[in-house]
């Protein structure tokens, strides 16, 4: 009966919404049929009150006339008179793509009730404002401090310091109340060198000539000593890979091309350290080594370095297609912006940046410069070369074609008498010349895996969804940084790499010198490397900060120079030891009063142990090994890289996914680790050699345990410590121990304190 | 035995773990100001919750592969009725393109007190749907393995999240040290692999420790010393004690140096009592009896076990691959899986009631999508992510009732729909954490196993 006499009322209304003013009748339809569902159903999620709450979706408002009409992302929700055309019913009718609500259908006369109501004039008594959407102010945002590009600081009167860096730190000593501790003795600082520049300890040679040698400069030898040895690209480029997301693989499996010379664009960040390469061209032959109209002449360092974007993500593209190439997008733009610029573009990806000056439309200008690029390999030998393997290559194939078709044919009997029975000699004829040409066949020539092709551009992806697109976000920059080049279709990867390598980006180099302090120090001036914006920490010395990224660009984006300005320091060379009354102060060590004692990377560490045992490998570069190999002796950057399943060594030892671009690494402490020092056959191979080694050096016990120290901490063991080892050497041996005493006392020393903490 | 040990066990608890961005929410603070995390914090030590929880264990039963929702806890007469008739001729259509509705070759049988009507393969849980609530209204996004288990695990289709027995351990710790806060019991691996138990970008620790082993002397990796006795270890260690104090007397002290000390005590400890803990012929006769045979039953025993002992989240994967992916015969298929599993989860849930610990730990039971109420080739199913079912137990969840429903023949999730986030923001409400509040910043944002997602069912909560 209700419904019968509803659904009467309904009918009568289309004549009442021809009226220029809405009857009672078409509002109380409105207030009875159509608010109470919008109520119930759908301002959860779409209204004043959600958007508040921070729940709105889809841009979406319908708690207002105003709002209703003009609709969402996707345009408007009601078209007046026009049922067809309303999304909103579209959606309540669960045909398309958006089917709302999300919990399920709504009964179908419910549904009915909308679309008279929208044919009928969608008559709306509700009042209620639009309000202005704000948008981003860049020219506002360009006075953050980060920003603002950096002007070499007048140096602060500081008379005890002498370098300015000291004299930067000294500064705020004095206005802290802080006062430095004492420096390090010449062993610890030459082990600290060793660790920081090398992740090795000091040969035994170079810490016995330092202790020697009393003139000034004797430190500043040490530093040019470890700078100039191939071990310091192999420990730089580790912290660089990193920021780099390096690995080997993805984290899925289905239908991925392996990218077997992946380790290539490894030993090109290792070659390039040692070389000293200028960051700035560091940075643009990463992003477009194939671009640059100064190319190198050697294809390795022209090309290798775009592995950087080369060995991405690359997501499972079997279904939903368009969001799995937005990931890819959103992997790019992530690591290139936190990477090279520390800004965190990514945020900006459905909205606007909240914090930062970064509007959603040049996510997609930069995310533009990629789209449609493709992962292409670029050859790294002479075209002799590879011409030669290509035709080996494509004559094996003809032959295989051949073959296959003779067996086809077989199989099929077809191709007459004489084709059969003449057809066995020629497969066995065939197998053996197939045989001979593989077995003649040149090795795979050197590829480096890249990225390749300039990118499409793109429109906005609303609210981050590839199905619901926006205006056009032409290929370009950061509004908020300065460009060379116009955004359009002419701005590609080489214009990109431009922007970020140029003296007057104001991020580029701060971003730079702050890692390489973070790296030496244990924490940045900017204690968030890979975030200079709003939501990053702020400087704790903005002045030495902006000192350090001038005098880096002047000294031609030297990082040997760096590492140099920021060794050769007396805040660098302070001991590591508390003091109370400037713990009371800043605990934290933010204002650099003492030195900061750090635990060994887990690739440090166990190059450590390989060193003290006596079985580190000297080979710089080449082919990747597999850690799970305990007798394997390689430096641990040489060990294969992960996304799908990293190595358990790397992992528990707070390694980091390298799916994504890292700034810094969690310390964590946690049982497993030890377990690998107590139990593992890696550890007890190094003991064992570590016992050899040092055995042979001395004719009694106290002989040979002087001789483990020096090897294992380069110094001599104290009073206490021989002591303590005598009485373990001597203690009774068990039938049923596979080492002997010496080597558990060898397996002792390795997986001791000081072998792992650097003061 | 020990050079200064003057700490407490809540000292030793906290201090085991150390380190900077070891502690996820100071890390979080560090981003925001510059003010110094606490060395030296453990990152796994045991954490207040939102609110008061309901339940402090999860085991997540995978029946990766995506079991049949039609089969087996969702019975469909109107599907038997039409068997045989094309779905499109219905107004129903699949992914991909299927055969003819395809009638359950299973009986469904009236179980409990309840009533619920659970399919025949299933007998022993049957008899305990009294405490299950069945969520017969679940939908998923994409009708394939890797997303779909990647959903399922970690709230998203690609592999940039972490899992959430990763979000569980970080938000809650764990309760016992000596152990790891997230267990994931496999043989072999699961499609798609260790993305499934990834910590991504929040702290090591909180990664799952894949078991595929259940040797007691191979669960873990390191974990027997295979060169040296008990006592000559002991003997090591003691030295290595006494260096490592020495070595941190010298310095004036340092909380990680101190860390490194307890963890290594705790360390050796951890190598008998993870042993013990995941050793299940430890367990009477009747008791293993009553789970059955083969490493899914034993698998079941041993995330009791764990849960007894603290362990904060044990997913047991039902096999390698993803056995439940029947596309060539569902009788026979899901039969024999039936058939090895039915009798160990029904003991789980009933060891677990019996020991009191059924109230505590929730228990979830589901594959990563449904399959279709159409056949593939003769008489298979293909992948569904319209509707299918899992069901809870436990852990302040509601026996003996159904949630939802599918539409009449089982395509599509139609009556009080439930998505993967849905769930999520419920598994975490019932461990006392509150979806939207659990979050980790990274890369400028606060990241969420539900994303902008998710919505607490409220109404299967007891």
């Amino acid at each position: 009966m209700m419904r019968l006499a509803l659904a009467a009322a309904a009918l009568c209304l289309p004549s009442v919404a021809r009226a220029a003013e809405p009857d009672a009748q078409a509002v109380e339809f409105f207030e009875n049929k159509i608010r109470p569902v919008l109520v119930e159903h759908c301002y959860k999620c779409h209204s004043e009150d959600a958007a508040k709450a921070g729940k709105l979706k889809a841009g979406l408002k319908l708690d207002t006339k105003a709002h209703t009409l003009k609709g969402g992302d996707t345009g408007p929700a009601v078209v007046a008179g026009k049922p067809a055309d309303s999304l909103l019913l579209k959606s309540l009718k669960y045909e398309g793509e958006l089917q709302m609500p999300p919990k399920g259908k709504l009964p179908d006369a419910v549904v009915k009730d909308f679309e008279k109501w929208i044919a009928a004039g969608a008559v709306d008594p509700r009042g209620g404002e639009i309000a202005k959407p704000v948008g981003i102010d860049i020219e506002k945002g360009k006075k953050f401090w980060s920003f603002v590009p950096p002007k070499e600081p007048a140096l602060p009167t500081a008379p005890n310091a002498h370098t300015p860096i000291d004299k930067f730190v000294a500064a705020k000593w004095a206005e802290k109340g802080l006062v430095p501790v004492s420096a390090a003795d010449k062993l610890t600082l030459a082990r600290r060198a060793a660790f920081d520049l090398t992740g090795l300890p000091p040969a035994p040679e170079l810490v016995e000539a330092y202790l020697k040698d009393t003139a000034p400069d004797a430190f500043n030898k040490v530093v040019d000593q470890l700078l100039a040895s191939p071990q310091y690209g192999e420990k730089w480029a580790r912290h660089w890979l990193d920021v780099a997301r390096y690995a080997e693989d993805q984290a899925h499996t289905f239908g991925v091309k392996p990218k077997t010379q992946a380790w290539r664009y490894r030993d090109w960040v290792i070659a390039a350290l040692n070389a000293d390469m200028p960051y700035d061209r560091f940075v643009k032959l990463q992003l477009a080594g194939d671009l640059v109209s100064d190319a190198p002449s050697d294809p390795f360092t022209r090309y290798a370095g775009l592995g950087f974007i080369g060995l991405g993500a690359e997501y499972y593209k079997n279904t939903a297609a368009a969001q799995a190439i937005a990931e890819e997008l959103d992997d790019r733009v992530d690591t290139v912006t936190r990477g090279f610029l520390g800004l965190t573009v990514s945020c900006a990806r459905c909205h606007d940046h909240k914090f930062d000056p970064i509007p959603t439309k040049d996510y997609y200008s930069l995310a533009g410069i990629y789209m449609g690029t493709n992962f292409s390999d670029a050859p790294l030998c002479a075209p002799s070369e590879l011409k030669a393997f290509n035709d080996a290559q494509a004559a094996l194939k003809s032959a295989e074609a051949t073959m296959k078709k003779v067996q086809d044919g077989q199989k099929a009997k077809t191709g007459g008498f004489v084709a059969r029975f003449a057809a066995p000699h020629l497969v066995r004829a065939m197998t053996a010349d197939i045989a001979e040409r593989k077995k003649a066949m040149p090795p795979a020539p050197a590829v480096a895996h890249t990225v390749s092709g300039n990118g499409s551009g793109m429109k906005v992806y609303l609210r981050g969804n590839p199905a619901t697109k926006g205006e056009d976000a032409p290929k370009g920059f950061l509004q908020v940084l300065p460009s060379p080049a116009k955004p359009g279709s002419g701005f590609g990867r080489f214009e990109l790499a431009e922007a970020i390598a140029s003296k007057d980006n104001p991020l580029t180099a701060r971003v730079i010198v702050n890692r390489v302090w973070a790296w030496h120090f244990g924490r940045g001036l900017v204690n968030t490397p890979s975030n200079f914006g709003a939501l990053g920490d702020k400087p704790s010395h903005p002045e030495l900060l902006d000192w350090l990224a001038v005098n880096f660009v002047k000294n031609g984006w030297s990082l040997k120079w760096l590492h140099r300005q920021i060794m050769n320091t007396a805040t660098y060379q302070l001991e590591s030891k508390p003091n109370a009354g400037n713990d009371a102060i800043d605990a934290a060590n933010v204002y650099l009063w003492r030195g900061t004692r750090k635990r060994l990377q887990v690739e440090d560490w166990r190059d450590s142990l390989l060193a003290v045992s006596g079985t580190l490998s000297t080979q710089v570069g080449g082919p990747t090994f597999d850690l799970r190999d305990a007798s394997a002796t390689r430096r641990t950057v040489y060990a294969k890289v992960s996304r799908h399943e990293l190595n358990g060594l790397l992992r528990l030892f707070d390694f980091p996914d390298a799916n994504v671009t890292a700034d810094k690494r969690t310390i964590t402490t946690v049982p497993q680790q030890q377990l690998f020092a107590l139990n593992s056959d890696f550890m007890v191979n190094q003991a064992k050699a570590f016992a050899a080694r040092a055995e042979k050096l001395g004719a009694n016990t106290e002989e040979r345990v002087r001789a483990a120290y020096r090897l294992a901490f380069g110094r001599a063991p104290e009073r206490a410590e021989l002591e303590l080892a005598t009485k373990f050497l001597a203690l009774p041996t068990s039938a049923d121990d596979k080492l002997t005493r010496w080597q558990q006392f060898a397996q002792v020393l390795l997986a001791s304190n000081e072998l792992l903490y650097v003061d | 035995m020990l050079p200064n040990v003057g700490l407490s066990r809540r000292d030793l608890l906290n201090r085991t773990g150390t380190g900077l961005g070891a502690i996820g929410l100071a890390a979080l603070l560090a981003e925001r100001t510059s003010a110094a995390p606490k060395p030296g914090a453990n990152p796994l030590a045991p954490k207040v919750a939102h609110f008061t929880p309901k339940a402090k264990h999860v085991i997540h039963l995978f029946m990766n592969g995506g079991p049949s929702q039609v089969d087996t806890f969702d019975p469909k007469p109107e599907l038997t009725k039409n068997h045989g008739k094309q779905a499109g001729a219905l107004g129903k259509s699949t992914e991909r393109k299927t055969g003819p509705l395809y009638k359950s070759p299973f009986a469904f049988k009236k179980c409990g007190k309840s009533g619920i009507e659970v399919s025949e393969i299933f007998p022993e849980v049957g008899s305990c749907i009294d405490d299950i609530c069945v969520i017969r209204s679940m939908h998923t996004n994409i009708p394939n393995h890797e997303p779909g288990l990647l959903l399922m695990t970690c709230g998203n289709t690609q592999a940039i999240r972490p899992s959430m027995g990763s979000w569980l351990t970080y938000g809650l710790g764990t309760e016992n040290q000596n152990l790891p806060g997230f267990v994931v019991l496999c043989p072999g691996k699961p499609v798609v692999g260790p993305a499934l138990w990834s910590n991504s970008f929040l702290p090591g620790v909180f990664q799952g420790c894949h078991i595929q082993n259940l040797d007691p002397k191979k669960v873990i990796e390191h974990i027997r010393n295979q060169n040296v006795t008990a006592t000559t270890q002991r003997e090591q260690l003691d030295l290595l004690n006494q260096l490592n104090g020495l070595h941190k007397d010298k310095r004036g002290g340092d909380d990680q140096l101190d860390a490194r000390i307890q963890s290594l005590e705790i360390a050796y400890r951890m190598q008998t009592e993870a042993q013990e803990a995941f050793d299940v012929t430890r367990e009477p006769v009747k008791v293993r009896d009553a789970y059955g045979k083969g490493y899914f039953a034993d698998a079941c025993l041993a995330a009791r076990r764990l849960v007894e002992r603290g362990v904060r989240m044990v997913q047991v994967f039902y096999g390698s691959g993803q056995p439940w992916d029947d596309h060539g015969d569902i009788e026979k298929g899901h039969r024999n899986k039936a058939k090895d599993s039915d009798k160990a989860v029904a003991a789980l849930l009933r060891d677990l009631k019996a020991k009191g610990l059924l109230e505590e730990t929730l228990v979830l039971w589901g594959g990563e999508f449904g399959r279709t109420p159409t056949s593939e080739g003769a008489n298979g199913r293909d992948h569904n992510n319209h509707g299918f079912s899992v069901w809870l137990a436990g852990g302040g969840v509601k026996g003996g009732m159904t949630y939802g429903a599918t539409d009449e023949f089982g395509f599509a999730a139609a009556e009080k729909k439930v998505h993967i986030h849905d769930l999520h923001a419920t598994i975490l409400h019932l461990m006392g954490l509150d979806h939207e509040k659990l979050t980790y910043r990274y890369s400028g944002r606060d990241f969420r196993l539900t994303d902008v997602h998710g919505t607490v069912v409220k109404d299967i909560l007891a």
